[in-house]
């Protein structure tokens, strides 16, 4: 198996969250954990990997009480899978991570990976619960099995988005919302960067509550929006879109727009970062920098977008930014994180306390870079 | 304490900024957890985040233990100086320093009473969603540290849900800011470790939060149900329904006779076993729809009264009643203490007959007044502080409740807290390692554990020791089950 273009020799597969524990405890080396393999170069490059822990076996719902919005499963289980189960009681998760169905939810909790329904949240604000075993396979739970809960400290953010360098997530505990009872899309072709921001501003600012708004650019640009609520809701939305030119999407229609939004996500030239600025100041960014190609979550602002080391830098004057997708050099040369001062060194710490050898994915999380 | 570190303190906050009078120390003694009291030796009064470090540096540098302190109004012992030395009381860091309405987000200081920044964006058609029964009150700072929830939460998130950025002063003294304006985590999602952390892990010293526009539209009703069941299936069903209510909460008749006394009077029904408030809010459009389903679960569900709040007016009379309700317990109580405990919300009548049959063994009055949408309970032990005997027997009776909450699969708080009060119950529920992964992340922020010493950990060393809390014990399990069990066939 090979890993960040690290050869990994060995790859264990546990079937059980029992199972895992004792192979992590008969590990001695470092080790990588491995859903479906779909975003396998997030991070700082990899440190040499003893063993790989493949989580695909790990594919049970454990317990699903839809009566309670609650659903228990394997960090192993795909993302379409889990969506089926759902879609059979009328509910669902809602989060659309660009690596698609065949993701495993362990992978995607671990990269805090994203989609359109951004503008709804992350997939943080769903999780209740969760199992993990550490670096030497001890096992533990945070959280619990309701859906709302404080007892002790909730650790669950701190492994969500960690990218397999505190431990291997075993079971996770979501809490769940009723299927969008309708939804809508509609696409803009904006005339420049001035008609896009403008348009968006509006949406923003009126009464529109869409859940998923993004703008692509800046080859064939668009702003494509989605609506999902009472089918009323839906579109009285709709109608009062700003500015001119909307072509309109139903349920059955829409997928077109949003496998298009896809399709542009992969298309993004690397080295793609992931810069947090504001939602006003998505035009300001893209203005300054103009790069080869950009998405943008705007309603929440997040940017993706191209941009090599120099610009990296620049961007980082200004906004926190992430390199999301970018080849070795790059990630290595920058930085993968760009965190500085004493926000770094307690990130550090982290690392340190719940992995203290340095086994679990060594060089991937801010271990793999020096303070910005 | 010695005198040379009040003189050192009085350095740094200034003459007025610290008190180490025995009549202001009263005030400190305690939180709104009655129940537990301790003196601090001294409470400075910061000004600024500089002032905080500074005050934080000096406790590291003697070696006393500190702790931060809002609004003061924390129901598990959060703010209670068990150790005694220094409570950092941040009110007066209490300004709202900045919005940006077109971000929708607001930049304040922790001593910032959570209505006042919902009172003060109001003009811009925005709010700060997370409501706690005690926001006329309670700080922004008290509940990031407690991550806490309100009637709201149930549609929009607890507090963790809307905090985007912190600065805050780490247990060395350090200044850190954390997480990023938009939400984005970028490396460990250390606001998130930190929003929950119950003050034991940092003081925040700056908050920057998401705020939500306000709804078109806000229906509110109340159902009037002849029984607990019926009530406890129309909150289900609602749910089934596939509608997201804005608030659903619970109120039973002991909780009804207090209010309807009180001065929160808001004209619940007297003849009801259990009333449910139940908002909805969204597009003027579809409200109306989701409306006439609600009441249509209701009535199926034999509802003898379902109540429209025609104006403002009447919506908010009806939220005063659930708002005011713990006040209003003074009028049936001398005294009382508020658990806390979430259970799935489709046991919701098992357990609350089981609740009913642990009062009357106990000979201990209980109401029930809570988030039922969430499956929140808020079981209020009404019992009488001069009589010792009473007081002795809260501590069995809370117990019991919170092993029957256990029993079902449930968790130890949904919003109040761990604190001191349910710190020798983690072990109903957690084991020595995952009490130890709870450690690590504790140790990262506050390795020497002067900031809050004593909250949130059992008292014994381990788990696996015999004590008050476990119910691993066979002994323990049989008993839930008796009780469960027992209010499974009472309803029957
Ligand atoms: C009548 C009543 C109703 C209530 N209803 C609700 C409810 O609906 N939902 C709910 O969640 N809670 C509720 N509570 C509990 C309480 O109001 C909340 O826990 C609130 O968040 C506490 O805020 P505070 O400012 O009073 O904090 P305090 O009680 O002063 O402190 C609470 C904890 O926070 C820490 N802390 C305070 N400020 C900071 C800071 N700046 N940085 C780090 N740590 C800090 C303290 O050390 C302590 O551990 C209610 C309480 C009462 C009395």
């Amino acid at each position: 198996m090979i890993v960040d273009s690290r050869a990994v020799d060995r790859v264990l597969a546990p079937a059980s969250a029992g199972e895992l524990a004792e192979m992590m405890r008969s590990e001695t080396g470092t080790i990588a954990p491995v859903g479906a393999g779909t975003e396998l170069s997030l991070g700082n490059p990899l440190e040499p990997i003893d063993a790989a822990i493949d989580t695909r076996r790990l594919d049970r719902i454990t317990e699903y009480v839809p009566a309670d919005l609650t659903i228990h499963v394997e960090s192993g289980v795909r993302l379409g899978q889990l969506a089926g189960a759902l879609a059979e009681h009328g509910q669902m998760l809602p989060i659309d991570p660009w690596n698609g169905p065949e993701a495993t939810i362990g992978g995607v909790v671990a990269t805090n990976a994203q989609g359109p329904l951004r503008a709804v949240g992350t997939v943080r604000d769903w999780i209740i619960g969760m199992q993990v075993v550490d670096a030497g396979g001890r096992a533990s739970k945070t959280g619990g099995r309701v859906v709302k809960n404080v007892s002790g400290y909730d650790l669950a953010k701190l492994y969500t988005g960690s990218l397999g360098s505190l431990a291997v997530i075993s079971e996770i505990s979501f809490k769940l919302r009723a299927a969008f009872a309708a939804t809508a899309s509609a696409r803009l072709r904006p005339g420049g960067l001035a008609e896009a921001a403008d348009v968006i501003r509006e949406i923003r600012s009126g009464p529109l509550e869409p859940v998923s708004l993004v703008w692509a650019g800046p080859e064939d640009p668009f702003v494509a929006v989605r609506f999902g609520e009472h089918p009323r809701a839906v579109e009285w939305q709709l109608d009062r879109l700003p500015g001119e030119g909307w072509e309109r999407f139903d349920a059955e229609t829409e997928s077109a727009v949003w496998d298009a939004v896809r399709d542009r996500y992969r298309a993004l030239a690397e080295p793609v970062v992931r810069v947090a600025a504001p939602p006003s100041e998505a035009r300001a960014v893209i203005e300054r920098f103009r790069p080869e190609s950009w998405l943008v979550h705007a309603a929440n602002g997040t940017i993706l977008m191209t941009a090599g080391v120099d610009a990296i830098a620049r961007l980082r004057e200004r906004h926190p930014t992430l390199v999301e997708r970018a080849p070795r050099e790059v990630r290595l040369q920058a930085g993968v994180f760009g965190l500085t001062g004493a926000e770094y060194d307690l990130m550090r710490r982290v690392k340190t306390a719940f992995d203290p050898e340095g086994r679990l994915n060594p060089g991937r999380h801010v271990d793999g870079e020096r303070p910005a | 304490m010695k005198p040379e570190v009040i003189d050192k303190l009085r350095d740094i906050v200034g003459a007025d900024g610290a008190t180490d009078d025995a009549a202001e120390l009263l005030v400190y003694e305690c939180d709104a957890l009655t129940l537990f009291k301790n003196s601090p030796d001294v409470v400075v009064f910061p000004a600024d985040t500089e002032q905080v470090a500074a005050v934080v540096r000096l406790a590291n540098e003697y070696g006393i233990p500190f702790l931060p302190r809002g609004a003061g109004t924390g129901l598990s012992g959060g703010a209670l100086a068990l150790e005694g030395g220094i409570i950092i009381e941040l009110q007066q860091l209490n300004r709202i320093l900045s919005v940006d309405a077109e971000n929708r987000t607001a930049v304040v200081q922790p001593g910032v009473v959570n209505l006042h920044l919902s009172q003060a964006v109001a003009h811009l058609g925005l709010y700060y969603a997370p409501d706690p029964s005690s926001q006329v009150a309670c700080s922004i700072g008290g509940n990031v540290a407690e991550n806490a929830g309100g009637p709201h939460c149930l549609k929009y998130g607890m507090t963790t849900n809307h905090v985007l950025e912190v600065e805050a002063v780490a247990a060395d003294g350090t200044v850190v800011r954390l997480g990023s304006k938009t939400g984005e985590r970028i490396g460990y999602d250390m606001v998130g470790a930190l929003v929950g952390s119950e003050g034991t892990f940092a003081i925040v010293t700056e908050i920057t939060v998401r705020l939500l526009k306000k709804p078109q539209s806000v229906k509110t009703l109340l159902a009037a149900f002849r029984s607990v069941e019926d009530s406890s299936r129309a909150v289900s069903d609602v749910i089934a329904a596939g509608i997201v209510p804005a608030a659903l909460e619970f109120v039973d008749r002991r909780t009804t006779e207090a209010v309807e006394a009180s001065v929160y009077a808001a004209g619940y029904p007297l003849d009801a076993a259990a009333s449910l408030l139940i908002e909805i809010d969204g597009f003027e459009v579809a409200v109306e729809d989701t409306q006439a389903s609600i009441v249509d679960v209701c009535r199926r569900n034999n509802a003898f009264e379902v109540r429209l709040a025609r104006s403002e007016a009447e919506r908010a009379r009806l939220w005063m009643g659930r708002k005011g309700a713990f006040g209003a317990m003074g009028r049936i109580s001398p005294d009382m203490i508020t658990m806390d405990a979430v259970i799935p919300r489709t046991r919701l009548p098992e357990v609350l007959t089981a609740i009913e049959r642990l009062s009357e063994q106990h000979a201990m009055p209980v109401a029930n007044v809570f988030h039922a949408g969430d499956g929140n309970l808020h079981p209020l032990i009404l019992y009488d502080g001069r009589d010792a005997d009473q007081v002795e027997r809260i501590h069995a009776l809370g117990e019991a409740i919170m092993e029957v909450c256990v029993g079902v699969g449930g968790a130890l708080s949904g919003e109040h807290g761990i604190g001191v009060e349910k710190k020798d119950f983690m072990c109903m529920i957690f084991n020595d390692d995952d009490l130890a992964a709870m450690r690590r992340a504790k140790g990262v922020f506050n390795p020497d554990g002067l900031l809050n010493p004593g909250k949130v950990f059992p008292s014994r060393p381990s788990c696996s020791e015999v004590g008050p809390g476990v119910t691993r014990t066979a002994e323990a399990a049989r008993r839930i089950d008796e009780y469960v069990r027992g209010a499974g066939e009472a309803r029957a």
